[in-house]
C-alpha cells in the first residue's frame, strides 16, 4: 500500500506536499484515501496492480499511486483510462524514461489521444488552443502523467531531471487529434491500430514551435514552400535533430496546412517523405556551427533516418500557424514514440 | 474588429470584416468593448490564400453591403 501521511488540514496537506517535493509547484487536490479509492474503483483495476517501474528512481508504479497522481492533478475520473495508457507509453523500454527525465535536454512526453476515448475519456480538446490552458482533460492528463514521473519516477530539477531550463509543456503536454476534420486517416490507423480503437501515442518533444504559413491557390505548387518551412522548423541547424540526427520528431498540422496539403494529393505518408527530403543538413555548415558534433570532414546528412520518424497529427484552430516539436534524438532507442491501446473496456463509472 | 469600433467611437462610418470562423471572436470584441451592435459584415473562411480571384469574388459580393452599412452608420 501507498505510504500514508497526516496532516491537521488539507492546507496544511498541501505544504506538506510542496514541502516534500511532491507536487509540480502548483497546487494540487490533496489525495485523500476516499478520492484516491473513486479514482482506483474508476480504473476498474486492483489498487496493488503493478505496471512496471519508472526511472530514474525506480519507483513502482501501481494503479494506486498513479490514482494518486491522477487525483493530485485534478483530472476526474473518467480520465484514468487515458492516464493509465500513458503511464504504461512512458513504462515501456522503447521510450527510454530514465535517460529521457535525466537528460539536461528540456524534453517532454507529449501525449497524443487518438480514438473514441477522446470523447468517452474527456473530452480531450483538438482544436483552438488545444495546448494551452482552458482544457480540463488536457491540462490534468498531461499533468498527472508529470506526476507520476515526479513521485513514482523520482524526476526532481536539479537532482535527478537535470533539464537545464525544461520547458512549459513539462507541466502539461497533451492534445487530441482533431480525426472529425482532418482530411487524413487517424495517426492510429496509420500506426497500425483499428478504427474503433482508442490510442494514446506519447513522444519526446520540444515546446510546440510555430511554423507561419498562407497559401497561395492561385500557385498550385506553393503547397512545397508549406513543405519546406516544415523541414526548416523541425530540423534547423539549432536542434538536436540536425545535430544528433535519427529521433523521431512531431508535427501538428492545422486544419488549414492538412487540406492545402491533402489538395496537392499528399497523405501522411507522402508528407513525411516529403519533409524527410527536405531535412539534409549541410556538412561544412554543420562543420561550421557545430563542431564538436560534425566531426573532420562531415558529409551532408540526413536529419532523420527515413519518413517514419516524422509523427504527423492534425489539430489546431483554422488559421496560418501550424507547429513542430523538435526532439531530443537520444536514448538507446533515440527518442521513439510509444503507443499504448487505452483499455476502457476494465473502467467503472462511479456513481453520483 | 477593433478597429472598426475604434473608428465607430471616433464618429467616423466603420464595418468590420469578419470571417465565419471567427464571428463569436467578433461578437466577443464587440461586446467588450461596449458596442455589441457595431456593423459587420460576415466573410466564408479562409479568406486569406484562397487566390486572387476568389478574393476578388467575395469584394464583389460584399461590395454592395459594404456601402448599405457605411451608409447606414452615416445616418
Amino acid at each position: 500500500m501507498t505510504e500514508m501521511l497526516a496532516a491537521a488540514d488539507e492546507a496544511a496537506a498541501l505544504e506538506d506536499l510542496h514541502e516534500r517535493g511532491c507536487t509540480d509547484g502548483l497546487p494540487v487536490v490533496i489525495p485523500t484515501a476516499e478520492r484516491v479509492g473513486r479514482m482506483v474503483l474508476a480504473s476498474g483495476q486492483e489498487a496493488d496492480m503493478v505496471l512496471g517501474t519508472m526511472g530514474p528512481g525506480h519507483g513502482t508504479a501501481t494503479i494506486e499511486k498513479i490514482a494518486v497522481a491522477a487525483v493530485m492533478a485534478g483530472c476526474l475520473p473518467d480520465y484514468m483510462p487515458i492516464v493509465l495508457a500513458a503511464v504504461k507509453a512512458v513504462i515501456a523500454p522503447v521510450f527510454d524514461l530514465t535517460e529521457m527525465q535525466a537528460t539536461t535536454h528540456c524534453t517532454a512526453p507529449l501525449i497524443i489521444v487518438n480514438g473514441p476515448a477522446r470523447h468517452s475519456c474527456g473530452p480531450v480538446s483538438s482544436g483552438y488552443g488545444a495546448l494551452g490552458p482552458g482544457h480540463r482533460a488536457n491540462a490534468s492528463i498531461g499533468r498527472a502523467l508529470r506526476l507520476t514521473m515526479i513521485n513514482i519516477g523520482k524526476g526532481r530539477p536539479g537532482s535527478s531531471d537535470m533539464a537545464l531550463l525544461g520547458h512549459p509543456g513539462k507541466f502539461t503536454y497533451c492534445l487530441a487529434e482533431d480525426e472529425e476534420n482532418s482530411p487524413f486517416p487517424p495517426l492510429h490507423v496509420d500506426l497500425g491500430y483499428a478504427q474503433d480503437d482508442s490510442v494514446v501515442t506519447v513522444i519526446g518533444a520540444e515546446a510546440p514551435h510555430s511554423v507561419i504559413y498562407s497559401g497561395d491557390a492561385d500557385k498550385p505548387e506553393h503547397y512545397k514552400s508549406l513543405l519546406d518551412l516544415l523541414a526548416i522548423g523541425l530540423a534547423n541547424p539549432a536542434t538536436n535533430n540536425a545535430i544528433l540526427t535519427s529521433g523521431t520528431a512531431t508535427v501538428v498540422l492545422n486544419p488549414e496546412h492538412a487540406a492545402t496539403l491533402h489538395t496537392a494529393g499528399l497523405g501522411r505518408q507522402d508528407i513525411a517523405r516529403e519533409i524527410h527530403e527536405r531535412c539534409r543538413l549541410d556538412g561544412a555548415q554543420l562543420k561550421q556551427l557545430a563542431p564538436a558534433f560534425a566531426g573532420e570532414n562531415p558529409p551532408d546528412r540526413m536529419a532523420f533516418s527515413g519518413p517514419e520518424q516524422i509523427l504527423i497529427l492534425m489539430a489546431g484552430g483554422s488559421g496560418l500557424y501550424s507547429m513542430v516539436m523538435p526532439s531530443w534524438c537520444a536514448g538507446t532507442h533515440v527518442n521513439s514514440p510509444s503507443s499504448v491501446k487505452i483499455e476502457s473496456d476494465f473502467y467503472c463509472e462511479i456513481p453520483g | 474588429m477593433r478597429d472598426g469600433i475604434n473608428l465607430a467611437k471616433l464618429g467616423i462610418p466603420a464595418v468590420a470584416l469578419v470571417t465565419e470562423e471567427f464571428w463569436p471572436q467578433g461578437d466577443f470584441v464587440a461586446e467588450s468593448l461596449g458596442m455589441p451592435d457595431v456593423p459587420r459584415i460576415q466573410l466564408p473562411h479562409p479568406v486569406a490564400g484562397s487566390g486572387k480571384t476568389n478574393m476578388q469574388k467575395i469584394a464583389e459580393e460584399i461590395a454592395p453591403q459594404v456601402i448599405r452599412a457605411l451608409e447606414a452608420a452615416s445616418d
